[in-house]
């Protein structure tokens, strides 16, 4: 595969089937520049990295892909449209979801529920159908719960069904996020931290499951985490974000034997 | 909706609205001032505040007024109640809720608001109009070189109003309990690290507002209809104040009070219509809402 | 509780709101009525503040545009109430959305604050004297008469009563299908967690604002009801206290349920009467509901008939669990739980899981 850098992905001749491109984001709050004209690709059927230490800027990096966070300059292109001001559930209309690092569940909502309410999102049928139980309202209320419960079933949570999710341990809220995030069959899967609050153990198996997922739900995936175990696992590409700008990239071979790699996490004694 | 009456409007009353609205603006000043204080340091926006000014008023009122004594005694009775009703409201219900969600001490505040108001209402009667606490005696003067007439109530007025907030800024500036205050309202965890009393603080502080709310509630009786609902809405008029300053800033406070004053007072020139400056205070809550109060931080998008 | 179960206690409960009514004086009867349209201002804050966790201190004053709007056109305009109270619910609506729009920005403390601003502007302005005025034709009230319903005649209390019953029989249906179909999901969503909502496609503004303007016009037709059942409209009967007053109720009884939006109207009508009966002026009432507030926010934070609810239902899960287990319904959660965790759970929220009470 090539790959043009970063930096310049202008000037290039033959385009590779990039599904997501970040282009010279740059965001400031106050005088900091938390993202310095950062710029990202990911092809379709991908999974890619983006790592580096606390306060790099990753998770400004991704809310600016969701539309949570408008950058100061630069753009992002998904799958050929500009996203522009487009807010967060537009976006998440045309494919693109994500999931949150300190998860943001709806704790009051069952498990089942906080999928259906992905379901529910992307249905046109308003409060009127509702309140009268339309046949339109049953058909489609029954089919977001076989569609939910589908998903619980893949993630092995098809007996927490009716538990809140507040209640649920912190490893299979982790899951739930997952699965909120796959209900609507994105193409673009943003994954914020996916492994924190994990143990050696639970993120073995969530990198089984990333890649089960992708395979599953045939979804491209951007993947933000300090747990270097779990993004060499799964990653075809990693970016490496540091104090705002792009660093370097490369597949996994290469990033860990990078010396600027090294010295930027050595800080942190992660790797 | 509104029908508007065009009183008629002589250029030669703008000095005399002017006092009007000076003296209108120092109260708020005042109330607002209290209620900034109180939730500085407790976290609480006291939407009794207005109730609490009411009921100590009308203690004064029952002092001076009816049973005859002196208005500093009547003043007097007014600060302590309003501590009073401050220190209980914190101490039996406030306090309590410690680690509960803000909005539900807010709430509290707001039975306390049907509280006091229809406890007063049953003393005092809902309705009825009273005599004002007068704390002097005497017209007013002339304003040299002019023919408006300032009354000595009204300069009283002012003058308490200011005196009061200059003794609050210097209470917080060069006081033990002052300097506790504002490093309780910076953050209570550090400065109960640093051995302050937090509870002691907190209630310090919500005696200090509510008496402050208490004053501004007496000397605003001879410039308004006095009766129990009227001077329980005109303290909640300080919350427009109180925003204007960002819930923070006691300087701003101020100004927003005076602003207030003004901006009440101008629009009666035009309008006979009763509610008019009413009609002001709810615009300038919505834009200072509006304006200054959007959730989250700079540039992030909620809605 | 099991679906079965719960159809008999409602059949029970919808017999003796049918039944016991008519064994009542006029009197009685039409305060029941009054008690079942209040109710139904409980019901728009179940919506509101059950569903998405906003607070309203002016559901009153909706209420209010309801009346009004009845009131100018059914009096004022020799309309009939069928057309006019179609046209209330919706000047509510409209009203609600408009207060809406600022409420979009702000959470919390801030919403608290508009909505007692805009309970206090009705009061001071838009419904003081004078202002409707030249409209109105000065001080007398709107007087508004009974309606007739299909062909009969509403002029006995009896029927009215039947009337009202029926009116919070169907928003009371309404708001429970919200509630369990994706309305309730979407909104109780956004009460969770704004961002994720919106990341998930759902649009905050939109649904928002339809919460409000819904909300408002269940409070407007309740104001349009009270309009008929006290037979004037006047300026005095929607002041700032009496707005606080039914919000504080609505708290009081807790606003996640269906049951206490009839116990929160009913107390609200039935209070001043008892109050009335003990030979206390019932000018006490607001006092009691004040002091009410702030006790029962100290001890059963999530409303009075809500933690009553919770009470009986861990009741019946507690009989439940004492049954035999049989094979293979063996609870795989309680084996995978830390214990500490999942009892601790069980204390502080014992149902809910199924979302209907």
């Amino acid at each position: 595969m090539t790959r043009t850098t970063a930096s310049m992905p202008q000037g290039r001749l033959i385009k590779p089937p990039s599904l997501l491109e970040v282009e010279h984001i740059t965001v400031r709050f106050g005088g900091v520049r938390a993202l310095d004209d950062a710029s990202l690709r990911v092809n379709t059927g991908e999974i890619v990295g983006l790592i580096g230490p606390n306060g790099a800027g990753k998770t400004t990096f991704f809310n600016c892909v969701s539309g949570v966070l408008k950058p100061d300059s630069g753009r992002v292109v998904f799958d050929g449209h500009e996203l522009g001001d487009l807010p967060p559930h537009r976006r998440s209309r045309l494919g693109l979801a994500r999931t949150f690092q300190n998860l943001q569940l709806f704790s009051g909502l069952t498990a089942l529920e906080n999928l259906m309410v992905a379901v529910d999102a992307r249905s046109q049928r308003g409060m009127l159908a509702d309140a009268f139980r339309t046949p339109l309202a049953r058909l489609e209320e029954r089919k977001a719960e076989e569609r939910a419960r589908a998903v619980l079933h893949f993630l092995h949570l098809s007996d927490r069904a009716d538990t809140l999710a507040g209640d649920l341990p912190v490893g299979l809220q982790r899951r739930l996020d997952l699965g909120r995030a796959l209900v609507g069959r994105p193409r673009v899967l943003l994954l914020d931290e996916p492994a924190a609050g994990l143990d050696t153990r639970e993120t073995a198996e969530l990198a089984e499951l990333l890649l089960r997922v992708r395979d599953r739900f045939n979804v491209t995936m951007l993947l933000v985490d300090h747990d270097m175990a779990l993004v060499m696992r799964v990653c075809d590409h990693i970016y490496v974000l540091d104090f705002g700008e792009m660093l370097t990239q490369g597949p996994p071979a290469q990033i860990r034997q990078d010396e600027t790699v090294i010295r930027a996490y050595l800080g942190e004694a992660v790797v | 909706m509104a029908h508007l009456v065009l009183a008629a409007y002589r250029p030669e009353l703008i000095p005399s609205f002017t006092v009007i609205g000076l003296v209108l603006g120092g109260v708020y000043a005042l109330a607002a001032v209290g209620l900034v204080l109180i939730y500085r340091v407790s976290g609480v926006l006291n939407f009794a505040h207005g109730a609490v000014a009411m009921f100590a008023t009308f203690t004064a009122y029952e002092v001076s007024t009816v049973q005859g004594h002196p208005g500093w005694m009547g003043a007097l009775a007014a600060i302590v109640t309003g501590a009073a009703l401050g220190f209980v409201i914190e101490w039996l219900t406030i306090r309590p809720l410690t680690g509960r969600p803000a909005l539900v001490k807010v709430v509290v505040t707001i039975g306390w608001l049907l509280v006091l108001q229809t406890a007063a209402g049953l003393i005092w009667g809902a309705t009825a109009y009273h005599r004002p606490v007068k704390l002097v005696s005497g017209s007013g003067f002339h304003l040299v070189g002019t023919d408006v007439t300032v009354g000595y109530d009204q300069l009283t007025t002012v003058v308490v109003a200011l005196v009061f907030a200059l003794a609050v800024a210097a209470l917080l500036r060069y006081t033990t309990l002052g300097n506790a205050m504002r490093a309780v309202a910076d953050n209570p965890e550090t400065a109960r690290l640093w051995g302050i009393n937090v509870n002691r603080v907190t209630a310090a502080s919500w005696m200090v507002g509510s008496a402050m709310a208490a004053v501004a509630g007496v000397l605003i009786t001879p410039l308004i209809a006095f009766d129990t609902f009227s001077l329980t809405v005109v303290v909640i008029n300080a919350f427009a104040a109180a925003l204007f300053g960002r819930l923070s800033s006691l300087p701003l406070t101020v100004i927003g009070g005076f602003l207030l004053g003004m901006a009440q007072t101008y629009p009666r020139m035009f309008s006979g219509l009763s509610g008019t400056a009413d009609l002001v205070t709810f615009v300038l809550v919505l834009g200072t809402l509006g304006i200054l109060f959007r959730p989250g931080q700079r540039k992030v998008r909620v809605v | 509780m099991s679906p079965g179960l719960r159809r008999g206690f409602l059949a029970v409960v919808a017999l003796v709101a049918i039944v016991w009514p008519a064994l009542l004086s006029d009197f009685s009867r039409s305060l029941a009525t009054d008690g079942l349209i209040f109710g139904l201002i409980v019901l728009s804050l179940v919506l509101l503040t059950g569903f998405v966790g906003q607070t309203s201190f002016c559901q009153y004053s909706f209420a209010a545009v309801g009346a009004f709007t009845v009131g100018s056109l059914v009096a004022g305009h020799h309309w009939s109430f069928w057309l006019a109270m179609p046209l209330g619910v919706t000047a509510a609506a409209v009203v609600g959305a408009l207060v809406a729009i600022p409420a979009l920005r702000l959470t919390g403390l801030f919403l608290t604050i508009l909505t007692v601003a805009v309970a206090l502007f009705f009061d001071r302005f838009v419904l003081a004297p004078g202002t409707w005025d030249s409209y109105s034709g000065g001080l007398s009230p709107w007087v508004v008469g009974r309606p007739a319903f299909l062909g009969v005649n509403l002029d006995t209390s009896y029927r009215f009563y039947l009337f009202v019953l029926g009116a919070f029989a169907l928003c009371s249906l309404l708001v429970w299908n919200f509630r369990r179909g994706k309305t309730g999901r979407v909104l109780r969503a956004i009460r969770d967690a704004e961002i994720a909502a919106s990341t998930l496609g759902i649009n905050l503004t939109a649904w928002k604002l339809a919460a409000f303007a819904t909300s408002a016009g269940l409070a407007g037709l309740a104001g349009s009801l009270l309009a008929v059942s006290v037979g004037s409209v006047s300026t005095g009967g929607y002041d700032f206290i009496h707005s606080l007053g039914v919000a504080a109720v609505a708290t009081v009884m807790g606003v996640s349920s269906v049951a206490s939006a009839a116990a929160g109207g009913l107390f609200l009508v039935y209070g001043p009467e008892i109050l009335r009966r003990l030979h206390v002026s019932p000018q006490w009432f607001n006092l009691v509901t004040g002091a009410l507030l702030i006790v029962q926010l100290i001890v059963t934070p999530d409303g009075m008939v809500t933690d009553v609810q919770h009470k009986l239902q861990h009741l019946l899960q507690h009989r439940a669990a004492r049954r035999p287990a049989r094979a293979g319904e063996v609870d795989l959660a309680v084996a995978e739980t830390p214990a500490g965790a999942r009892g601790e759970a069980a204390a502080t929220r014992p149902v809910r899981t199924g979302g209907a009470q």
